[in-house]
C-alpha cells in the first residue's frame, strides 16, 4: 500500500520527465503526491501544506539551473526544503555532560538510555545512568541489567518513589563520573504533575543536553506533544526510536520542527549497538518512500571518475578484489553502502544484510589488506592459500582472520552483484541502471 | 480521547451542509422567479461536457418544479469534502482508511434526491455516521464471550514494542477479576529486560498468579506451562504476555506463530497505541496476517484527544475494537462501543 503510494509519487515526477519547460499542471499533480507521501509517513499535516506551498511556488518561479530537466529541478527543491526541517545538527560533544532523557510511555527512553550509555562509553568517556523511573514496576531491573552487561554503573532505588530524591542521591554517589544520563519515567503532555516532576528533575540536573524520545510510528500528535514538551524544559535534540520497523518517522520529524531542534540519533534495533547518527539522507528517502537517485547522482559525479569503477565488467561477472578496492574507494567518498543501496530505486528488493555490516573504519582496513597483495591476488583471490595469507596479514599489520574476513566480504558482494543481474528481468533492469549510472559519470 | 475529533467533526458537518445549501438556494431562487440566474449557464458548461450522467440545470428544475426535490452533485460537496478529508488526516486516520470514508460519504451524498423540506443536517449527519459505523464495526464483548466459551480461555496478547502489552495483561486480569473470573497470567516476554519483574509486580498487587521462567527462555514453553496451570486449577482466562516484535522481522514473527501453535489461543488480541499513525495501519495489517487477531486493544487513549489510529486499524483488519487504554492505574480501561462513540462524535452537542 505505501508502496503504491511512493510510486505515485515516480509516476508524477515521470510526468516531468520529458518536459523541458515548467508545466503548471504537472507541478500542481507533483504538489499532491508529495502531499500524500509525507502525510502518509505521518508528517505533520499543517507541515506538509506549508511545505508544499513552499515547494509549489519556488518549483514555477526560480528559474531551474543550467542544463538540468525540469523533473531535476523540482526534486531538487523538494530536497532542500526537506533538509531544511530535519538539518539542524545537534552537536554530540564528549565531554563532561548530564542528558535528561524525555519522552511518552512505551517510546523506548530506556533501551536508548543504555544504548546512548554504550555510545558514549565506546567513545572512551566514563558514563554512568540514573534511573529516575519509580513508576512502571521492572524499570529499574531493566536498566540496571542492561548497565551490568555493558558495565556502566547504575543508581537507583525501586523502593523510593520520589524521583527528585534518587536524582539528587544519584548525583553524589556517581560524582566521579563524567557523563550522567537520567532516564525518567514516561509521561505524556497532558499529565500535569509529571510534567511538573520533569522541569524539577531539569532544575535539579542542570541537564546539558535535554532529548526527546519519538517512537517512529508517532502520529500526528508528535507535533503537540513536542510542544509541550519543549515549553516545559526546552528540548535541544530529538531521538528517533523504532526505526527498525516500517514506520517511516514522520512524527519525529514534526517534532523536530517544532522544537527547532536537530535528530541526534536514531534507534533501529533491540541490540544495545543499534543506535546511530542523524542521516538526512537515508531519512528523507525513507519519508518520500523512494531511493533519492538525484542525490546520488550528485554524489556520485563528484566521487567517481569514469576509470574508477568498471561497471560493464562487474555486470559480466568479473568481479575482482581490484574491482572491490576501487568501489570501497569510491564508497568511502560517497558515504555508506547501506545509504547508496538506498537511494538507488531498488524497490523492495532484499539485499543480504551482511553487505551492509562493512563500517568505514574496517574499509580502511580492507584496503590496508588489499594493498598487501600481489597484483595476481587481487585479479584472482582463489590464489590466496594459507601461507599468502600469512604473508598478507603480516604485511598489512593485520591478523590472518581479518584477510580471511575480506575474502569472506568479497564472495558475499559478488554473489550479490550475480544476484542483481539475476533479478534483472523482473521490475526493473539492473544492468541499464547501473549504465545510465556509469553514464553519468 | 475522540475529543479533537469530535470538534472537528461537528465544524466539517455544518460546512457540508451549508456548501449544499448554498448551491441549493440559487436554482430555487431562479425557479421561482423565471429570470436567469447567473450560476445556471456556468454550471451547465462545467457540468455536461465529462459526465453527461450528472444531472443537468435543466433536469434539476424539472425535479424541483416537479417532485420538490433537490439534487446534490459532485460539484457542491467537493470542497467540503476535502476539507472533512484534512480533518480525518490530522486526527491520525491513515491515508487509505480516509479515503475510503470519503469515498463513502460522497457515494451516499452525491445525486440524492433530497426534499425541499429535508434539513441538509441530517442528510450530511447520516452520510458521515453511516461511514463511520462501517468502519468502525462493532464491538467486542469479552465478558460474553468468556461466559460462552469451555475453560480456561486462552487469550494471546500480541503487538511491536512499547505499545503497552504488559500493562494492558494487568489491566485486563484486574477487569476480570472484578468479574468474578479466575485469572493466571503467562510471563511470556523472555527477552526484553526487566519485563518478567514488570509483570511479576503487576501480579502481585492485584493477587493474580503468575507464571514465570527466567530470561531468555523459550516463550511458549512459559505459556504452555500457564495453560497447564490454568486447566489443572480450574482458573476461567489464561492472559498470555508475549515480546513486542516488528512485524518485518521474520524470526521473531514465526517465533509468535509457534507460541501460537503451542498454547492454541482462544483469541488473539492485538494491543497498540491510539498516538500511532499511519504505519499503525501497515502493522495491523502484517499482524492480522502472520497470526491473526479477534480483537484489538487500543493504549494511550488518554495521550489523544482525536483517536484516528482506531478507525484506521478497523478500517484495515475489521477487526473489532474491545477496550481503550486511558491511563496509568489499573481501572483506566474502557469498553469500546462503536456506535455510542458515533453517536458522540456526531450527535449534537
Amino acid at each position: 500500500m505505501l508502496d503504491g503510494l511512493s510510486s505515485s509519487l515516480k509516476d508524477a515526477l515521470k510526468k516531468l520527465a520529458g518536459k523541458t519547460v515548467i508545466d503548471r499542471t504537472a507541478v500542481d499533480e507533483l504538489v499532491k503526491d508529495l502531499q500524500r507521501a509525507l502525510i502518509s509517513s505521518d508528517v505533520n499535516v499543517k507541515l506538509v501544506m506549508e511545505l508544499s506551498k513552499a515547494v509549489r511556488t519556488r518549483s514555477l518561479e526560480e528559474e531551474p539551473l543550467k542544463g538540468m530537466t525540469v523533473r531535476e529541478h523540482v526534486l531538487r527543491i523538494v530536497y532542500q526544503e526537506l533538509v531544511r526541517l530535519v538539518w539542524a545538527s545537534t552537536d554530540v560533544k564528549l565531554e563532561p555532560q548530564t542528558i535528561l532523557m524525555a519522552g511518552l510511555q512505551g517510546s523506548g527512553k530506556t533501551t536508548t538510555t543504555a544504548k546512548l550509555a554504550r555510545y558514549f562509553q565506546k567513545k572512551g568517556m566514563k558514563v554512568a545512568v540514573i534511573c529516575a523511573d519509580t513508576f512502571r514496576p521492572g524499570a529499574f531491573d531493566q536498566i540496571s541489567t542492561l548497565c551490568t552487561r555493558i558495565h556502566v554503573p547504575c543508581y537507583g532505588n525501586p523502593l523510593e518513589k520520589d524521583a527528585l530524591k534518587i536524582t539528587r542521591d544519584g548525583f553524589a554517589a556517581l560524582k566521579d563520573q563524567e557523563l550522567i544520563i537520567v532516564d525518567t519515567q514516561g509521561r505524556h503532555a497532558l499529565e500535569a504533575d509529571l510534567i511538573k516532576e520533569i522541569i524539577d528533575l531539569n532544575n535539579l540536573t542542570k541537564a546539558t543536553h535535554r532529548w526527546l524520545v519519538i517512537d517512529a510510528a508517532l502520529g500526528q500528535q508528535a507535533s503537540e506533544q513536542a510542544r509541550r514538551f519543549h515549553e516545559a524544559i526546552n528540548i535541544d535534540g530529538v531521538i528517533i526510536t523504532k526505526m527498525d520497523g516500517t514506520a517511516k518517522g514522520g512524527g519525529a520529524m514534526s517534532a523536530v520542527a517544532e522544537t527547532k531542534s536537530g535528530i541526534a540519533f536514531i534507534g533501529s534495533g533491540e541490540t544495545i549497538e543499534d543506535l546511530e547518527r542523524f542521516d538526512p539522507d537515508g531519512f528523507i528517502s525513507r519519508l518520500l518512500g523512494m531511493g533519492d537517485l538525484r542525490a546520488l547522482m550528485e554524489k556520485a559525479s563528484e566521487a567517481i571518475k569514469p576509470e574508477d569503477v568498471d561497471m560493464n565488467a562487474m555486470m559480466k561477472g568479473k568481479f575482482t578484489l581490484r574491482d572491490m578496492y576501487k568501489q570501497l574507494e569510491a564508497l568511502n567518498k560517497m558515504g555508506p553502502l547501506k545509504q547508496i543501496m538506498g537511494m538507488l530505486p531498488l524497490g523492495n528488493m532484499e539485499l543480504p544484510e551482511g553487505v551492509y555490516d562493512v563500517t568505514s573504519t574496517k574499509m580502511v582496513r580492507y584496503r590496508i589488506i588489499m594493498d598487501s597483495m600481489t597484483p595476481k591476488e587481487l585479479d584472482d583471490p582463489s590464489l590466496i592459500n594459507s601461507s599468502r595469507m600469512q604473508r598478507i596479514a603480516h604485511g598489512a599489520g593485520a591478523t590472518p582472520d581479518e584477510v580471511r574476513e575480506l575474502l569472506k566480504y568479497y564472495k558475499m558482494m559478488q554473489r550479490t552483484l550475480k544476484g542483481l543481474r539475476g533479478a534483472s528481468g523482473g521490475k526493473f533492469n539492473m544492468q541499464r541502471l547501473m549504465k545510465r549510472f556509469s553514464g553519468m559519470q | 480521547m475522540f475529543g479533537g475529533l469530535k470538534a472537528k467533526l461537528q465544524a466539517a458537518r455544518s460546512r457540508l451542509g451549508s456548501s449544499i445549501q448554498t448551491v441549493i438556494t440559487a436554482p430555487a431562487g431562479a425557479g421561482t422567479g423565471g429570470g436567469q440566474p447567473e450560476p445556471g449557464p456556468k454550471m451547465e458548461k462545467s457540468a455536461v461536457p465529462p459526465e453527461p450522467e450528472q444531472p443537468t440545470i435543466v433536469e434539476k428544475f424539472k425535479v424541483l418544479l416537479i417532485e420538490r426535490e433537490l439534487i446534490v452533485s459532485e460539484k457542491d460537496v467537493a470542497d467540503a469534502l476535502s476539507e472533512l478529508e484534512l480533518t480525518l488526516l490530522e486526527s491520525d486516520v491513515a491515508l487509505p482508511a480516509t479515503d475510503a470514508i470519503i469515498a463513502h460519504v460522497r457515494k451516499s451524498l452525491v445525486g440524492k434526491h433530497r426534499k425541499i423540506g429535508e434539513s441538509v443536517d441530517s442528510l450530511v449527519v447520516g452520510a458521515l455516521k453511516a461511514a463511520l459505523l462501517k468502519v468502525l464495526g462493532k464491538g467486542f464483548d469479552l465478558l460474553d464471550y468468556i461466559r460462552t466459551h469451555p475453560r480456561p480461555v486462552k487469550i494471546l496478547f500480541t503487538g511491536v514494542n512499547g505499545t503497552g502489552k504488559t500493562t494492558t495483561v494487568a489491566k485486563i486480569g484486574s477487569y476480570l477479576k472484578k468479574q468474578g473470573f479466575s485469572v493466571v497470567i503467562g510471563a511470556g516476554d523472555t527477552y526484553r529486560a526487566g519485563a518478567i519483574e514488570q509483570i511479576g509486580v503487576h501480579a502481585e498487587r492485584l493477587g493474580i498468579k503468575v507464571i514465570q521462567h527466567p530470561e531468555g527462555g523459550d516463550p511458549s514453553a512459559v505459556l504452555f506451562d500457564a495453560v497447564q496451570y490454568a486447566q489443572s486449577h480450574k482458573i476461567d482466562v489464561v492472559l498470555a504476555d508475549t515480546a513486542g516484535r516488528f512485524h518485518n522481522k521474520a524470526n521473531l514473527m514465526s517465533q509468535l506463530d509457534k507460541i501460537k501453535r503451542v498454547m492454541k489461543p482462544d483469541l488473539v488480541v492485538y494491543v497498540d497505541e491510539a498516538v500511532a499513525g499511519n504505519d499503525a495501519v501497515t502493522r495491523a495489517f502484517e499482524f492480522d496476517k502472520t497470526i491473526g487477531a479477534d480483537a484489538v486493544v487500543l493504549t494511550k487513549a488518554d495521550m489523544d484527544s482525536r483517536g484516528g489510529a482506531a478507525i484506521s486499524i478497523a478500517h484495515t483488519i475489521g477487526k473489532p475494537l474491545m477496550f481503550l487504554g486511558t491511563g496509568q492505574s489499573y481501572d483506566d480501561i474502557a469498553l469500546f462501543e462503536p456506535a455510542r462513540v458515533v453517536e458522540e462524535l456526531l450527535g449534537d452537542t
